[in-house]
Order: structure tokens, then sequence, then C-alpha cells
């Protein structure tokens, strides 16, 4: 009879049916399929298989009983199963026998459910959920007395009220355990009859009820505490409930104070309803939001975090709720919600909503990247649970700020339509000034976790791209400047890119942007040749190709003196290119000459061609971008200078040639010595101050910076530093040429200077035009006079002695009269200098300061200017002063 | 063969014992007949506390059903018209 045979469970469920109840099979048909129903749901066992621990408890349970001699009975009767071994699951068969267990004694079902109840421990919070959403059969085995609780519940029905209530409060534990939280609706349940099951052969006492209700009934006219929860599960969720309302104008939820309610319950109800208060807090911004359309991505990924948040604080109040309705459903006299167990379960929920309302009210108004500064800023607290919270919403809210940071340092592409990135950029600005125009940092919407060096890093590197896509017309998809690197596709990945801000961020943007700006920059040098068309500036704008020059010069002589009205552009092109053909300059790359040309500058009325010449160089594409507008007018500028010190050199040359050639010539005529000695001073003179000038001006100015910049240049590792080193140049330049407006009374004097050179040349021009036509007629004279000699005749006759002699006497008259102009001259020119060089003396720059020195370097102004004295001393005891 | 088939007959048996005892010490109130279904059912693997909790209503449903025997017919009726509602 005892054979273990193998019929299947449904057979033996069948007998196990009629057994049990002693009838037949066909009446027990519906119990059948009930009892395969139960059996089939509850397929996994939901405590732990320990057979020592349940037969501990069998053993418990038995000394409960005061039977001790029966306990020690079971301990033998184990031992003697455990060593038969023939049974597979002893814990299972163990279990079942001590679930069917029949107390003679009524068990206090109430008090051991509470002991059941609080040994579970508060409901435990995961993220923040404060319920695991499960079923009960994968209910995790944290919780084993849940099931066991639902079990013994469930087993004791009340007898006298029918058989419909224990199947259907036995079902609704079942759907309300299916609901996942087995909350101590369980111990609502438990009516608390014993079960009227059939009486074993023992204790023979019929067992009654043991109602251990605690039934919480005041007065009648006092609210009841069931009443009060109601209300309170309301407010939890924003309504106004019967009692408590929301006060406006104090914000916040009120009992009604006439009222009767004990003072303990209306503490507790105004406790709870703060809960009501945060929420309603927080699904008013997040409503309000949502509909506002111009919230930006940032914003809805904010709400939506809230939403989540919210979600759980919802799933709470539907647990809650659910017991309570289970609760009325049953008609049960009291209740297991009591308000001091709302407090107890409500704690966690509320510090997180508070939370969430604390950085709402933060955050208000904010957008964009402010609205991640703001949550970041929040998450600089001590309190673990509250910065993982807020570090949580921090990775969603920031995953937009960082797909639009990735797309951008890697696409170059930016679609903010809400204005939320850090990069702004500006439509109207054409291909020609992106560089500089078109793409600005919005430092508003900086997340306060990316620092300025970051953002201005991230901007260039955007920027060069889209430089290299527009102007270069340079397509190479980015995969290949940069290698393709994972991207923040997960808020995962954002979450985790916070937890080592410093390293990996600041690792991909460094390597973004080395590898764009170096390709960049490679591009500018091998297609668009930058670094050739700079030093071609220097050679032909700043005057370095000295050969070209001065070739050009020569040629352009004879145009140029004639009045400007006169000059047609494209003579002057023909010179110019007939200078480079002659020259080194031909040698260079026919990209650079085909730049260079020639331009006439405005006329004004009385310049001659030296005045209105210039050179040109055009810049266009991604060139421009360096040489902008108004880089190419310092450039001409300087340019403009460079050529009249040149001139001016040029011009003392000539001087210098007539006065060596003709010093010859004119060792005849006494009478001109003197004036030709003060010529030929003066001309000294100026010769060394422009001596002077050009070396300061080639050597001091052009080559040092030249050298400088070409340096940097050498070195930069973006667009940007070769952009600025190269503006720097030229401010230096200008500078130190004495063009910008500081050095204006400077310039104007050195332009005074050269005017009396010129003028000084056109003195000795007409000098020695006229010398020299006296000689000739002097010579002349004498020639003839030697031919009638030959001839025969008297050599010369009285009357033509006499012109001769009244001739020479009126040369001889004009000559003090040049010498007078040649010493207004030179007064004038030397007073010039010394003004100039007291300008330079207490000029700022100290290169100007040594240009004063050597130009006066044996103190041969000095001597006449006294202001030069007192200047000089000053400035070296200031000087001296400062160091 | 035999030989083995009886010890381990004899074991079984023993068992069985073994389990109609502590079921006597705790008030089951099973027999042995239906003890012997239910360790069989858990040999199978079946839930114990699924079973447990199937037995106790068996009971429950054939106590009421046995006092509800007493009543008139009217009131089974209404009982089996219940329960049928409960199962659709």
């Amino acid at each position: 009879m005892a054979t273990l045979d193998q019929k299947s469970p449904n057979v033996l469920l069948q007998s196990l049916c009629c057994r049990v109840t002693g009838k037949s099979e066909a009446e027990v048909a519906h119990l059948f399929q009930y009892a395969v129903r139960v059996i089939g749901s509850n397929y996994a066992p939901t405590i732990e298989r320990d057979e020592f621990l349940v037969s501990e408890k069998i053993k418990k349970e038995l000394l409960k009983q005061r039977r001790e001699p029966d306990a020690a009975l079971f301990s033998e009767l184990h031992r003697k199963l455990q060593t038969q071994g023939v049974l597979k699951h002893r814990w299972s068969i163990l279990y079942l026998l001590l679930s069917l267990c029949d107390d003679p004694r009524k068990p206090s079902s109430r008090v051991g459910n509470y002991g059941a109840l609080f040994g579970q421990g508060l409901p435990r919070d995961s993220h923040s959920t404060p319920f695991y959403c499960t079923r009960p059969q994968s209910l995790p085995l944290s919780y084993p007395e849940r099931s066991a609780a639902i079990q013994n519940a469930s087993s004791m029905g009340t007898s006298g009220i029918g058989i419909s209530d224990p199947i259907l409060s036995f079902v609704d534990s079942v759907r309300g355990s299916r609901l996942a939280w087995a909350l101590p609706m369980t111990t609502s349940l438990s009516g608390s009859a014993a079960p009227t099951s059939r009486l074993p052969p023992g204790p023979p006492a019929p067992v009654g009820r043991a109602p251990l209700r605690q039934r919480r009934e005041g007065d009648s006219a006092e609210i009841s505490e069931v009443a009060l929860v109601r209300d309170i599960l309301y407010v939890f969720q924003s309504i106004d409930g019967k009692f408590i309302k929301m006060s406006t104008p104090e914000n916040c939820y009120k009992i009604d104070s006439k009222l009767p309610l004990c003072k303990s319950l209306r503490d507790m109800s105004s406790r709870l309803a703060e809960l009501g208060w945060l929420h309603n807090k927080v699904r008013k911004y997040t409503d309000s939001r949502s509909l506002d359309r111009a919230f930006g991505l940032v914003g809805q990924s904010f709400c939506a975090s809230l939403h989540q948040e919210l979600k759980e604080y919802y799933r709470l109040l539907s647990v809650l709720h659910s017991q309570l309705q289970v609760e009325d459903d049953q008609g049960a006299l009291d209740s297991a919600l009591t308000l001091k167990r709302l407090l107890v379960w409500t704690y966690d929920p509320k510090v997180r909503l508070k939370t969430l309302a604390a950085l709402v009210d933060f955050c208000q108004g904010r957008k964009g990247g402010e609205l991640a500064s703001a949550v970041h800023t929040y998450g600089k607290t001590g309190d673990p649970n509250m910065r993982a919270l807020v570090q949580h919403i921090l990775g969603l809210v920031s995953h937009p700020i960082l797909n639009f940071l990735y797309r951008w340092i890697y696409d170059g592409e930016l679609e903010d339509t809400y204005h939320e990135f850090f990069v702004a950029s500006d439509p109207t600005v054409k291909t020609d000034r992106l560089w500089h125009d078109k793409y600005s940092l919005r430092k508003s919407m900086i997340p306060s976790f990316i620092t300025m060096d970051q953002a201005r890093k991230v901007l260039l590197i955007g920027k060069s791209i889209n430089f290299l896509h527009q102007v270069c017309h340079d397509r190479t998809p980015p995969g290949k400047i940069m290698p393709p690197s994972k991207s923040a596709d997960s808020p995962k990945d954002a979450a985790e890119l916070f937890t080592d801000l410093e390293g990996a961020f600041q690792e991909k943007i460094d390597a973004a942007y080395f590898e764009t700006s170096k390709y960049l920059l490679d591009v500018l040098n091998k297609n668009y040749l930058l670094l050739e068309h700079l030093q071609a500036m220097r050679r032909y704008l700043l005057l370095g190709q000295g050969d070209f020059i001065r070739h050009l010069m020569d040629l352009l002589k004879p145009e140029l003196a004639r009045p400007a009205t006169t000059l047609y552009q494209h003579n002057l092109t023909g010179i110019l290119e007939t200078a480079v053909r002659a020259t080194n300059a031909q040698f260079d790359c026919p990209e650079i000459l085909k730049r260079l040309d020639v331009r006439l500058l405005e006329v004004s009325p009385g310049d001659t061609g030296w005045d209105v010449f210039s050179l040109d160089y055009h810049v266009e594409g991604p060139i421009a971008t360096v040489f902008t507008r108004e880089c190419m007018s310092h450039y001409l500028r300087v340019f403009n200078f460079l050529w009249r010190a040149k001139r001016m050199e040029y011009i003392l040359t000539d001087i210098w040639k007539g006065q060596m050639c003709n010093a010859k010539l004119l060792k005849s005529m006494p009478e001109l010595s003197g004036v030709l000695h003060q010529c030929h001073i003066l001309a000294s003179e100026m010769v060394h101050f422009i001596h002077q000038m050009q070396y300061y001006i080639t050597f001091e100015v052009l080559e040092c910076s030249w050298d400088e910049l070409w340096n940097k240049v050498q070195q930069a590792q973006d667009l940007d530093h070769i952009i600025a080193a190269h503006e720097v140049f030229l401010d230096t330049v200008i500078s130190r040429c004495l063009l910008d407006t500081n050095s204006r009374s400077l310039l104007n004097q050195l332009r005074a200077i050269f005017d009396q050179i010129i003028e000084f040349q056109s003195a000795q021009d007409t000098l020695y035009r006229s010398a020299l036509e006296e000689l000739q007629l002097r010579l002349q004279f004498e020639e003839r006079k030697r031919q009638r000699q030959e001839e025969g005749e008297w050599g010369v006759t009285a009357e033509q002695e006499a012109e001769e002699k009244k001739r020479i006497q009126d040369f001889q008259d004009t000559i003090p009269k040049m010498r007078s102009q040649l010493r207004i001259l030179s007064h004038f020119y030397q007073g010039i200098v010394q003004q100039f060089l007291v300008l330079l003396m207490t000029s700022l720059d100290e290169s100007l300061q040594f240009l004063s020195f050597r130009l006066d370097f044996n103190e041969h102004y000095k001597a006449r200017e006294p202001r030069l004295r007192v200047s000089l001393g000053a400035t070296r005891g200031r000087r001296s002063s400062n160091i | 063969m035999a030989s083995a088939a009886n010890t381990n007959m004899n074991a079984v048996r023993e068992t069985m014992d073994v389990l109609l005892e502590i079921s006597r010490l705790l008030n089951t109130g099973l027999d042995m007949e239906s003890l012997s279904i239910c360790v069989r059912l858990c040999e199978q693997g079946i839930n114990p506390e699924a079973l447990s909790s199937v037995i106790k209503e068996l009971r429950r449903a054939s106590d009421t059903l046995k006092v509800s025997e007493f009543n008139s017919l009217s009131v089974s009726f209404i009982i089996m018209d219940q329960l049928g509602c409960f199962f659709l």
C-alpha cells in the first residue's frame, strides 16, 4: 500500500480529495479543479528548503504546546528518518506536516502575524521603489514569512459566515499577493477563528473564535482613524480630502480646526499632509513644464526623471489604496493601516520627495545648460542617498547636452533649436568670417561640470571641422580625422562619465582637439600654403627681398617722379613684372607671384607718383582667415612707411653719388667750396640719420618680430594660435614703426625730416645745376679764348673779358644766397632732428630710446639742444631709479 | 533482486511508519492513506505550501458541506451556485 509508485500527480490529487472529504469522485470534481488550480499557480516554494529549520520549527511548536516529551520523541523520529534515506524530499514532507499541524490551544494568530509583520522589517527601498514588483512565486527569499502568512491566514476562515466568504477571502489574498505587495494585508484577512476542520481524535474541545482584534473605536462623535487614513491617502496625491484641505493663502494642508479630532491624530495627519504638499509642488512643476514648448531637451529629460520618481511614489500609494480597498470589501472592523504605520512607511519617500521639491525650487525658470548646472550644484551634499538621487537625475539631464557635445566635436553639426547648448552659431555670418564670428560661446549655458578651458576647446574643435568643410572644401568624413570612439549613447554612459569627469572626458576632448587642429593645420599648410604666404608677405610687402625692391625702385624712379594723375596701373604692373623677372624673385612659387600686384592709392592734388604707389597682395579663401582685411590694411601701411624710408635712402645715395662726381669737377671754382662743404656736411648728417633709422627698422623691428612670429607659427597647435601670433606681430611692427596713434607726433617729425631731405635734394640739384652751368660757360669761354689764340687773334677782347667778369661776378653773388639757403635748410633740419630726439627720449618703448642713443652717439645734438641735455639726464635718472 | 526489493519495501514501510508517528504527534489529522498520497505528491516535487493549503481547504469544504447537509436543500443549492460563479 505504501509503495511509492509513479502515479501521475493529478490522479493522486483526486484520490486525496476523495479521501479527505470522504466523498465520491464526482462530488469533489469542483474541489479537485480548484486544487489543481492552486497547485498549478503556486508552483515553486517561496521559502527556503531548509530541513533543519523546519524541524526546529516543529520542535518549537511542540514546546509551545508544552509537550516536551513529544518534542524529544520527534527528534528521535527525525533522526531515524534521516538515517533511512528513502525519501528524497524530506523537507517537503516535514513542512507539509508542520503546516497541517493542529494546535489544540488557539494560537493568537493576530499576534503571530504581527510578529511576522514587524519581523519583515520596513519595506525596503531599492532605487526609489519601495516595494518589489514581482509575483509571489518569484518573491525573493528574504520575505519568507509573507507567503507563509498568506497560507496561514487563508486557512483560518470564519466558520459562521458561509463558504463563499472564506473562499473569497482566500482568493482576495491570492489576488492581493499577485499584486505583489505582500503587506500586512494578510493580517487583515485573518479573521481569528481557528479552523473548524475535522477534529483529529484528540482534544475534543471545539474551537471558537479568538477575536483578538483591537478596535480603535473612540466615541462615535470623533472621526475615526480609518476615515482620516482615507483622507490622507487622497492628500498624498494632492487631492483635497473630506477633512484635510489645501489652504492656498498659507500654502499648506490644513485640517479643519472645528472637527472633533484628538490632538495626536491631528498632529500626525499634519505631518503626513506634508507629503501631499511636496508632491503637489513637484507635480505642478512637471505639468507646467510639459506645456511649455520651448523648454528644450534638457528640461524635458529633467521632467522625465521627475516623472519616474513620482511613479515610484504612486506605486506606494496604490499599494496603500488597495489595502484600504480590501479592508473595505472585507468589512473588516479594524484596519491595518493606521496613521502611525503610514508615518513610518512614508518616511523614506518623504525624504526623496523633499529632495525633489528642493531641486524643483532651485531649477525654476532655468533651462539648458543652466538647468544642468543647477542640478549639479545640488548634488554637492554629504547625504549619500540624496547624492545618489541627484546624480541619477543629473545623468539623465546631462545626456542631451553630452549628445550635443559629441555631435559637435565629431561631426561639427549643431542642431540646437532651443538654444540649450553652450556653443552658439550666428546664421547671418558668411563663410569668409566663419572662423572669427560665426561661432561663439554662450557662457550662461556652460554646465558647471565643464570648465571654461574645456568649453573653449570644444568650441574650437567644432569650429575647425566646420571651417574645413565650408571654407577649405575639405570633405574628409570626420571618421578619418578622429578615429571613431564611443559616444554617449545612453544615459548610463553619461552617468558613468561623471564618475570620472576629470579623466575620460578631458581625454576625449583633448584627443579630439589635437587631432582636429593638427589636421586643419596640415590642410592649410599643404593645400593652401599658409606658411609660404606668410613668408611672401614678409618678402614683398615688408621689403624683405632686397634686390627685387632695389631694382623695382630703379625702374620706377622715372615713372613715379611724374604727377600722380598721369600714372597708369598697367604701366606700373608691367614694370613690376620686369623687376620680378630680372631678380631672384622669379624663382618664387608662381602661386605667390600671381598674387603680387600694384595698387594706386587715392590721389590728392599735388601728389607725385611716390605718394600713391603701393604694392598689393591678394588673399582669398582660407588664407583670408589669417590675413583679414584689417591685417592687410596694416600691412599696406607698414609698406608705405618702409617704402618711404627706402626712398629716402635712395635719394641720399643719389645725392652722395652726385657729390662724389661733382666734387672733382667743381674744384676749379674755389668760391663754391664753402657751399659745397656745407652741402657735404648736411648730406652726411642726413645719411647717418637715415642709416640709423633703417637699421632700427630692419633689425630691431622687423627681424626680431618676424623671428618670434615664425617660432610661434611653427609650434602652433591650432589656427587660433597662428592668428593670435600674427596679430601680435603686426601690432608690434606697427607700434615700433611709429604708425600707431601714440606715436603720431613722432611720425610727424619723421615725415618732416623726410621732407627736408627731399628739399635738400632739390636745393642741391639746383646748386649743382647752376654750378655746372657756370663751369660749362667758363670752360666754353676758355675754350674760345684758346681757339682764338690759335687763330692768331687776341684771345679775349676787353668787352668779352668784361662780360665774362660780370657774369662771374653775378655768379659769385648768387653764392651767398645759396649759402644762406643751405644754412637755413640745415638749421631747420637740425631743429627737427633735435625735436625728434627729444620725443624719442621720452617715449615708452625701449627700442626707441636705444634708437635715440644711436642717433646721437657722439652727443652732437645734445651739445646744441639744452632740452636734450635735460631730458637725457632726466630719463637716465628716471630709468636708474626704476632699476 | 527479490531481497533487494524486499529490503526496499521494508525501508519504505519503516519510513512510512515514522512519518505516521510524526504526523500523529503533530495532530495533523492525516490517516495513513492520505499521508501516503501526500508523500508521493511531495516526492514528485509538488509545492508543500500549496498542497497544505489545498488540504486545509478540502477539510474546510468538507466540514461546511457536512454542516449544510443538515440544512435545507435550497441553501445547498445557493452554495453550489456561488461556487459555480466563483469558478467562472
